[in-house]
């Protein structure tokens, strides 16, 4: 009942920015620096777990198709599963970990200290000071982030392949080239723009109705990234549904 | 680098520290239980909330790589393989830092910012033993049980997009479930993930334990305690899944 | 009807969070141009009152009118616009940690003030500092300043656009006695040379008196006095003299020269 209430007041912030905010112009600068701020945070882990990602998926693949005599398919497998599905989604629960985290606890604490109140009674929508130049900048970097994961993933896999599971490259490249249209780097974006749309109001939401205290800070940083996360992975079924099904 | 190695010396120290004291005598038993209860049941929803999709995500992949060869049949096995082996531990692990992880991490940053760690000390309670190990240890078997649920529901998602949704035959899909995976490998995704789960515990208790500058550094533990736990925890599996297939 | 309204009405302002009344019916003018006090023991809704007059809370009945406004029932666009002629000084400040001192005071003025030009601005951020006497403070970072700093970048920022109305919410929580007695002199000083309408929150009886020209009292969500500073000070009631009694020691209303209150530190 309470998870209810939660979502539809989720659902009413998003309305309530879209409407008084979507013809504003967002304040000078802060989409730039916040787009920055969020692609640098996030690239460090987004690579190193890519790099994972990457090389379990060639393992667990070799793994799987060798029974089948098919090790060739390995090539096809990564670059289905993981351009498809798993790269974006990564990127996503990395955005959503760092960033996400950031935003929820950065207004959190603002409401902690009761700054967002200060913006209230200076007459500035803190709604359009906060969150507009957010969205927009997560919204400028999510694609680019989703790409630089797919094509880490697919690396690791193939280093994997080739230096640790003695696959040959060539045989590889081909497979995955091969499964792969332009039609996946499509969809991959347009998962990463939904995935940047709900991370950006998922983690604002959440550091805008926390309680004040560190607890409240703490509590809204942790929902933040949990609910992001799983309404991403929900939305990436759907998604890849409509495209795949 | 420095800073790097040094942060990487006190949460080695810290982690010995409550090893030592996971190891012996007197357990705090009772937080023990209560925080494996809690975690369990906190991780439940969003563990089946992720690993249900991509139950159903693998299904609907499985079936366009599979179509290919006029090989459905395989689909279960590979949906099998998938889950049990790889998907189910990792995806409840990320949901249990994320959760769990974060959620001790703000626990013990705001008892750290209220002086309430403090208070522990100066009361002569040893608050590693008290505050710390019990959460660990929770964690410990917390995670395993949690990925036998993620197992459960992951299973349930690839049936209902390939039996379901996609009108691939019921019967066929539960018996070509099997023919891949075995108990070893039931067995292997359990001790992942309570290595996982202590993983996560440590480093989560570590950055809580150690929060500085008030509710902003609350934030902030939680923060690291998300992204840190689970890239310690990524490459665990990677040298693990190598390990294990070398 | 903007003039002849005092610029602070409160008609018969109900509210309760679930089941714990807060505002029990309190109506209240506040005068033009002086210095009201809202005094009480905390949880007495004090900082809610403010909330209301601000349009942050809204009331479960009863009208909140600022400068003829109700700020109960205006749409968001009156609301900001009412919130734009006054200025607020927040209990720890709740200045932007990202923002130096002097950007900080000088928000205000950047999002409502696009008239003014960068070196105007700046002029007028250097003079409120001289005001709240930090002068050369512009460019420290503000996790770096004191507590009596931040309240003094706080008041800077809430007069910064020149309000006609300036709210002080417990101005002097969390301070030393002499930092605060500062604070009390600076309000003092500011309420001559501005002459606008001051209203202070507080539950620290001492500085109130030296600055307040009229008081109210609220107590369990009801107004149990209200007049001049004298009126109340020297009122009979029970919780009046009760609460004044612990915080305050009364001069002798017969002994001489007791217009000087004792004060603390």
């Amino acid at each position: 009942m309470s998870a209810l209430a939660w979502l539809g007041g989720l659902a009413w912030f998003a309305w309530d920015w879209f409407r008084a905010n979507l013809r504003s112009r967002p304040p000078p600068g802060r989409t730039l620096e916040e787009a920055y701020r969020i692609g640098v945070q996030s690239l460090p882990v987004l690579l190193v777990i890519s790099i994972f990602v990457g090389t379990n998926l060639a393992l667990q693949g070799y793994k799987a198709f060798t029974p089948l005599g098919g090790q060739r398919l390995v090539g096809m497998f990564v670059a289905m599963a993981g351009v498809r599905e798993l790269a974006p989604l990564i990127a996503a629960a990395m955005v959503a970990a760092k960033a996400g985290t950031e935003m929820a606890s950065q207004i959190a604490v603002m409401r902690t200290r009761e700054q967002i109140d200060a913006l209230e009674v200076m007459a500035v929508n803190p709604y359009w000071f906060l969150v507009t130049p957010r969205l927009y900048g997560i919204l400028l970097v999510m694609p680019a982030l989703s790409l630089i994961s797919v094509g880490v993933t697919v690396l690791a896999s193939l280093l994997v392949s080739v230096f640790q599971l003695g696959l040959n490259a060539a045989t590889f490249l081909e497979f995955a080239r091969s499964s792969i249209t332009m039609n996946d780097i499509f969809a991959g974006s347009v998962k990463a723009v939904i995935f940047a749309v709900i991370i950006c109001f998922v983690s604002c939401y959440c550091g805008f109705v926390s309680e004040k205290g560190p607890e409240g800070v703490g509590r809204a940083t942790n929902r933040a990234v949990v609910v992001s996360c799983i309404t991403c992975v929900m939305f990436n079924t759907l998604v890849s549904q409509v495209l795949y099904g | 680098m420095e800073n790097a190695l040094a942060a990487l010396g006190r949460f080695g120290l810290f982690a010995a520290r409550v090893a030592v004291r996971c190891v012996s005598p007197p357990w705090n038993t009772r937080d023990f239980f209560v925080q494996a209860w809690t975690v369990t049941v906190r991780c439940v929803g969003p563990v089946v909330g992720v690993t249900f999709p991509f139950g159903m995500v693998i299904g609907l992949q499985g079936l366009a790589i599979f179509d290919l060869f006029g090989a459905q049949r395989l689909l279960p096995s590979l949906i099998a393989v998938a889950v049990l082996r790889e998907l189910s531990p990792v995806l409840a692990s990320v949901l249990v830092a994320a959760q769990a992880g974060s959620s001790y991490a703000a626990e013990l940053g705001s008892m750290r910012i209220k002086e309430e760690l403090d208070a522990t000390e100066i009361m002569a309670v040893d608050s590693l033993r008290w505050h710390v190990v019990p959460r660990v240890l929770a964690l410990i078997l917390a995670c395993p049980i949690l990925n036998t649920l993620g197992d459960v529901a992951g299973l349930a998602g690839g049936y209902t997009m390939s039996v379901l949704i996609q009108g691939e035959p019921g019967g066929v899909f539960m018996a070509n479930l099997w023919s891949f995976v075995s108990v070893a490998d039931l067995g292997f995704g359990l001790v992942k993930t309570a290595i996982f789960g202590a993983i996560i515990g440590l480093v989560a208790c570590y950055h809580g334990y150690f929060t500085t500058g008030g509710a902003a550094g609350v934030g902030r533990a939680v923060n690291d305690t998300v992204v840190r736990a689970t890239l310690t925890f990524f490459a665990a599996n990677y040298v693990l899944t190598s390990a294990m297939f070398g | 009807m903007d003039e002849l309204e005092p610029p602070i009405r409160l008609v018969d302002v109900h509210k309760s969070f679930g089941s714990l009344t807060v505002l029990d019916g309190v109506s209240l003018d506040i005068p033009r141009g002086r210095t009201t006090a809202i005094i009480g023991p905390s949880g007495t809704g004090k900082s809610v009152m403010l909330k209301h007059i601000v349009g942050l809370i809204r009331p479960d009945r009863g009208e909140v009118r600022v400068f003829g406004t109700d700020m109960a029932s205006a749409p968001e666009s009156k609301v900001y616009e009412v919130r734009k002629r006054l200025g607020m000084l927040f209990q720890d400040g709740a200045l932007f940690d990202s923002l130096s001192a002097g950007e900080n005071i000088e928000f205000p003025l950047q999002r409502h003030h696009p008239e003014l030009s960068a070196s105007e601005r700046r002029d007028r951020v250097e003079e409120a500092l001289q005001m709240v006497e930090l002068p050369g403070l512009y460019d420290r970072p503000t996790p770096a300043l004191s507590g009596g700093q931040r309240k003094r970048v706080g008041l800077a920022r809430a007069i910064i656009t020149r309000p006609e109305l300036v709210l002080f919410d417990e101005p002097n929580s969390g301070l030393d006695p002499i930092t605060s007695d500062a604070i009390d002199a600076l309000i003092g000083h500011l309420k001559e040379t501005l002459g606008v309408t001051f209203l202070v929150i507080t539950h620290d009886i001492v500085g109130t008196v030296n600055v307040a020209d009229h008081i109210a009292m609220l107590y369990q969500g009801k107004l149990v006095a209200w007049g001049t500073r004298d009126e109340v000070t020297r009122s009979d009631h029970p919780i009046v003299r009760r609460f004044l009694g612990r915080n305050l020691i009364l001069p002798d209303p017969g002994s001489a020269g007791s217009a000087v209150l004792p004060r603390i530190g």
